[in-house]
């Protein structure tokens, strides 16, 4: 922790290990870029402009590079997020089944709007693009399950199993 | 009913593992095609008529006869494990229930193109079916079934994991290669073709999962049989991912000769309620859409095209009488909007513009103009942008407003 | 090479050629904006379509190379309609800013639309909105809104400079040009994105609202801010004098030569103009020190100069010529030492701070003609002391008379004490430069020099390249060219007619001078050339 209390930005031995395993894994060491940034997001929490510019010394990148990356794909977080994340899928599938009631439960439940964290920390709400589970809509994703065929009740009891 | 092949085993507990996977035949076709010559393997899976099954449905045999014969140094097989498109999941199944099966092509795959290393590029949120396919991997390298000298055969097989990080645009091939090598997941400028420059400089193939986890029945039973289930063009079954308005939504195996009113009634159970039939997407959001009196049509590739649609990813949206056909067409632009990488001008302009219209249409605040600007403006933007997404998208853009124009003026004059 | 036709004209060209270049020499234009010959193939802007061959779809010509028997359209009703669709899609989301934009003029999405676009705009709803006058740099003002994302930019970091700080952003049309948060655009070259920027993205902030483009007249030159000899434009504006707080010269811009800069200049060089219009220019003749000082006219200071020139030993003398200096002034010192049989003959006065170099463009050497002054002999005499030697010489008094061109010694890597004691004991300081110094002011004879825009003349720069520079605007007050100035005065020294031009000066010098021989003017055209010897 830094005095901020924050998570400092600097992977443990063992972490540095890992990246340079896997930069050896590639044919070209920049092709482990998207798996250490990972690793950072696990690590620290989010990927802070610290991290990027951390992660792109690691490659020998400019951070505008590393930067470009984050800002590029969904799944890198900028900013802290909750201790546990939904996306609840908003597309084709998921909206004819009622995917804009879920995620109106949902913000009520929550009390934040799509793209917020709850006050407590404890979850983000977000509204994503296909997650490709069509066959169990209207469905989210909470941190690392699929949870489908959404009701009230269910999104409820996902809701309480989340400390 | 029509023998299952890629899903036969879905049903049994452990369908995953490699005990189960040997246990129901898994590997034998990794021996027959060990007994066989490289190019001996290219030529069956041509003769198969095996056709890419993530969306561009070109023939695999076909494809990997582009590498360069000779080429000095490395050649790579990429998986295509970055299922995105809307109304899609059947990858998802395979990795989770069959990861084996994907594993057993894969060897294959890369014995026949000279590869000795694969990656499979996963998309970042499935992260379940990463695990899975990650310890069927380890598994595999356990069994000496991957690494070094497979089963005695003197074939070296790497395999890497990769996971995605949240980007459509790394389904496209050459966009999953730039995110592969550890950028922006932009699509490339081709020519070249990954096949002759593709991963890291070198020659590459990348194909679909469902496409590779084919390959090993193809050489278990040979070319002809495969060839036979299918049409003259295509052969073999293919994995129809069916959602929206169906009783039984769900991942069906058919023969590609199968039609899509069999799929959608006979198989997903036809539309609940007893509602009728509006609109269905068949072959993935990129696909025309067909309506109500066009579902007669084949679910091959050229049965599809005559259609006036595609195939593609074969995910099939059914839409009831009550769907709002200008909402979804916001919902399905929004999308493409979202997912635009942004590198080139058409598409990148374009999708965010007529997002823009098309919400405007549904709040109710659309012009008169504003169709006949869609229209026009996707139009003009297809076929100018570096990759196909564009292209993609001009599908819905304009099928959607041209078969259902009159629920669009309805919202517009009120 | 290879063969074939373009909108049904034949040509051969070097394989590899793509099409844009083939179309380029047979005088056809094919639009395009990512495309850029210094840079790698980017293929993002999709305006360059043509029609190739039997293919029904047109192609980009950046990525497409030439092809034996290949038949290129550009000119066909698809490829105009292509055309009219991408700068469409450009405009979707260009700010309207035209009015406020200082790449009004020379701004390639105006150029285009005039040529190329669809007329009619059908875009009502809001545009996306991006940061707006963002200084990335010293040098550099950003516009987000106004970027085509064509790229350019980011290419010439990574592959030219090497420094990659920018980079784009985000994805779909939200994508936006910028720098990794807190970090700054400075590196060496970092304005050269400013000429590559199609748009009005990226601008000069020494440019910003000064001078409408469209008011500007260009001469050719050459950047004389070291010995590499960057061929430039020097764009200035004499027909709107009340805009640019009466500036001249209103700003630099590369010009192409593939034998030295290519397409690039350093950002030193591109801000070194800013001497020219200063106040500290030299406007007239003047006499006197300090408090005496007086302005005159050339007709009083040339008799008063050559008096004193006249007046003591050659050995009393001490000339400090400059490396600023063109071959031709070099040419008449010469002519004039000689004459005089000076001895105490030196250019050479070593910087405070060394020179910076590196393997891109910039030289140590902080002067554009080092070279043409060691060619044409500008160094001590046999017996002669160099230019520290002079100076320790004036203070003890041995040197009665210093003529120094156009160094400020005060910067110089010398002591200033040692500096200071030899021009108060000097009895005759004779100081020839344009602009006023740290030892101006000590001179007793000023003879003011025009700037180099102000007169024709050529620099041999490290390699032996000898290049011409052209006139741009008039000197400034009574200010001469260094060669006008030493004419008048061999003319008064008895040398002869004074040369009409520096042409003049150049023929002669090329006369007698061995590594000049046979050269001329008309020789040397747009690029220069690098002497034998």
């Amino acid at each position: 922790m830094n005095a901020r209390g924050a998570v400092r930005v600097e992977f443990t031995p063992e972490q540095r290990a890992e990246v340079r395993r896997l930069q050896g894994l590639y044919p070209d060491r920049r092709a482990a870029l998207l798996p250490v940034l990972q690793l950072a997001q696990e690590a620290f929490g989010h990927i802070s402009l610290e991290a990027e510019e951390y992660v792109a010394g690691l490659f020998d990148l400019s951070p505008a590079h590393v930067h470009e990356v984050v800002t590029f794909y969904t799944l890198f977080f900028r900013e802290p997020k909750g201790r546990h994340v939904i996306s609840v899928c908003h597309n084709l599938t998921c909206h004819l089944l009622g995917a804009q009631q879920v995620l109106a439960h949902l913000k009520e439940r929550l009390g934040v709007e799509v793209g917020g964290t709850t006050p407590d920390g404890r979850v983000t709400l977000l509204g994503v693009e296909c997650l490709c589970a069509c066959e169990m809509a209207p469905m989210l994703q909470v941190d690392d399950r699929y949870e489908g065929n959404l009701t009230r009740e269910k999104v409820d009891w996902i809701l309480e199993g989340l400390a | 009913m029509a023998e299952k092949i890629l899903t036969r085993n879905f049903h049994l507990p452990g369908s995953h593992t490699l005990v189960l996977y040997r246990e129901t035949g898994g590997y034998a076709g990794l021996e027959k095609a060990f007994a066989m010559k490289p190019a001996e393997i290219t030529e069956e899976v041509k003769k198969s008529n095996l056709r890419g099954l993530g969306g561009a449905g070109f023939p695999t045999g076909v494809k990997w006869g582009f590498l360069p014969q000779g080429h000095p140094g490395p050649v790579y097989l990429v998986i295509n494990a970055d299922e995105g498109e809307p109304g899609t999941f059947k990858d998802r199944y395979l990795l989770e229930r069959d990861p084996h099966a994907l594993i057993e092509g894969m060897i294959i795959s890369a014995y026949a193109i000279g590869a000795h290393l694969a990656f499979v590029y996963i998309r970042g949120e499935y992260v379940q079916p990463w695990r899975i396919f990650g310890r069927a991997v380890a598994e595999a390298y356990e069994a000496g079934l991957l690494g070094k000298n497979i089963r005695g055969s003197g074939f070296d097989l790497d395999v890497i994991c990769h996971r995605g990080a949240g980007a459509y645009i790394c389904g496209e091939e050459t966009g999953l290669i730039s995110s592969l090598e550890g950028k922006k997941g932009w699509p490339k400028l081709k020519p070249p073709f990954p096949a002759i420059r593709g991963a890291f400089g070198a020659p590459t193939i990348v194909n679909n999962v469902e496409t590779i986890c084919h390959v090993p029945h193809i050489m278990n039973r040979g070319a002809a049989w495969f060839a036979g289930l299918g049409t003259k063009s295509q052969g073999g079954t293919r994995m129809y991912s069916v959602s929206g308005h169906v009783t039984r939504p769900g991942v069906y195996e058919l023969p590609v000769s199968a039609t899509l009113r069999s799929l959608i009634y006979e198989h997903a159970g036809g539309i609940p309620g007893g509602r009728r039939l509006k609109a269905v997407v068949p072959g993935g959001s990129s696909a025309v859409l067909l309506t109500a009196d066009e579902i007669d049509a084949t679910l091959d590739v050229d049965g599809l095209k005559n259609a006036g649609t595609m195939a593609g990813s074969a995910g099939v949206i059914v839409m009831d009488e009550t769907v709002s056909i200008p909402e979804a067409l916001m919902v399905v632009a929004r999308f493409y909007a979202h997912e635009s990488c942004g590198q080139c001008t058409p598409c990148r302009e374009s999708t965010g513009w007529i997002y823009k219209m098309a919400r405007r249409i549904v709040e109710g605040k659309g012009r008169k103009e504003d169709l006949d600007t869609i229209l026009d403006v996707a139009r003009r933007g297809a076929g100018t942008a570096i990759c196909a997404f564009f292209d993609g998208a001009v599908g819905p853009y304009i099928s959607y407003i041209e078969k259902f124009r009159h629920e669009f003026e309805a919202l517009i004059r009120k | 090479m290879v063969r074939l036709t373009i909108d049904g004209k034949e040509i051969e060209v070097a394989e590899g050629t793509n099409i844009i270049e083939a179309a380029r020499r047979l005088g056809i234009e094919v639009p395009h904006y990512c495309y850029h010959p210094g840079l790698s193939v980017a293929g993002q802007c999709r305006l360059c379509m043509v029609e190739l061959g039997n293919n029904p779809r047109p192609q980009i010509g950046c990525n497409t190379q030439v092809a034996e028997g290949m038949v290129v359209r550009t000119d066909t009703p698809k490829v105009l309609e292509v055309r009219q669709s991408i700068m469409e899609f450009h405009l979707i989301n260009h700010p309207l800013d035209c009015p406020v934009c200082d790449q009004a003029g020379e701004c390639w999405l105006q150029i285009y639309y005039m040529k190329h676009g669809l007329y009619e705009p059908r875009m009502v709803d809001e545009k996306v909105h991006k940061p707006k006058a963002v200084p990335l740099g010293p040098h550099v003002m950003l516009d987000a809104e106004r970027c085509i994302l064509c790229s350019r930019c980011v290419r010439f970091c990574d592959e030219v400079t090497g420094t990659g700080e920018l980079g784009i952003f985000d994805r779909g049309d939200r994508s936006e040009i910028g720098l990794f948060p807190g970090r700054e655009l400075a590196n060496p070259y970092s304005a050269n994105v400013i000429d590559i920027c199609p748009v009005g993205a990226l601008t000069d902030r020494d440019f910003r609202f000064a001078v409408r483009v469209w008011y500007l007249d260009t001469a050719k030159s050459i950047c004389p801010g070291c010995s590499r000899g960057c061929n430039i434009d020097v764009h200035y504006n004499i027909r709107r004098p009340h805009h640019n707080q009466g500036r001249r010269v209103a700003r630099l811009k590369p010009r192409f030569n593939a034998e030295v800069n290519r397409w690039w200049i350093c950002d030193a060089g591109r801000y070194g103009y800013r001497f020219v219009d200063d106040p500290s220019r030299l406007g007239a003749p003047a006499r006197g020190r300090g408090d005496a000082a007086q302005e005159v006219g050339w007709e009083e200071i040339i008799p008063l100069v050559t008096a004193q020139l006249r007046r003591y030993r050659p050995d009393e003398i001490g000339v400090v010529a400059s490396p600023k200096m063109a071959n031709e002034d070099f040419f008449l010192l010469r002519r004039l030492v000689d004459h005089l049989g000076l001895i105490h003959v030196d250019f050479r006065v070593p910087p405070r701070t060394p020179g910076d170099e590196d393997r891109i463009l910039i030289k140590a050497d902080k002067n554009p003609n080092t070279r043409g002054a060691e060619l044409i002999g500008l160094g001590p005499r046999p017996g002669g002391l160099d230019a520290r030697g002079m100076l320790r010489a004036a203070r003890d008094r041995r040197i009665k008379c210093l003529w120094v061109f156009h160094h400020d010694l005060q910067a110089s890597a010398w002591p200033a004490a040692e500096v200071g004691d030899a021009l108060r004991a000097v009895e005759c300081f004779i100081y020839q430069g344009s602009n006023s110094n740290g030892v101006s002011a000590a001179a007793h004879y000023v003879l003011p020099s025009a700037a180099w825009v102000e007169r024709d003349g050529t620099f041999t720069n490290f390699e032996g390249r000898v290049q011409r520079f052209w006139k741009a605007v008039e000197p400034l007050g009574l200010s001469l060219a260094d060669w006008e100035i030493l004419g008048r005065l061999g003319a008064a020294l008895g040398l002869g007619p004074e040369p009409a031009s520096a042409e003049a000066c150049f023929k002669a010098l090329a006369a007698s001078a061995a590594p000049f021989a046979g050269l001329s003017y008309r020789e040397l055209r747009d690029t220069g050339k690098v002497l034998s010897a």
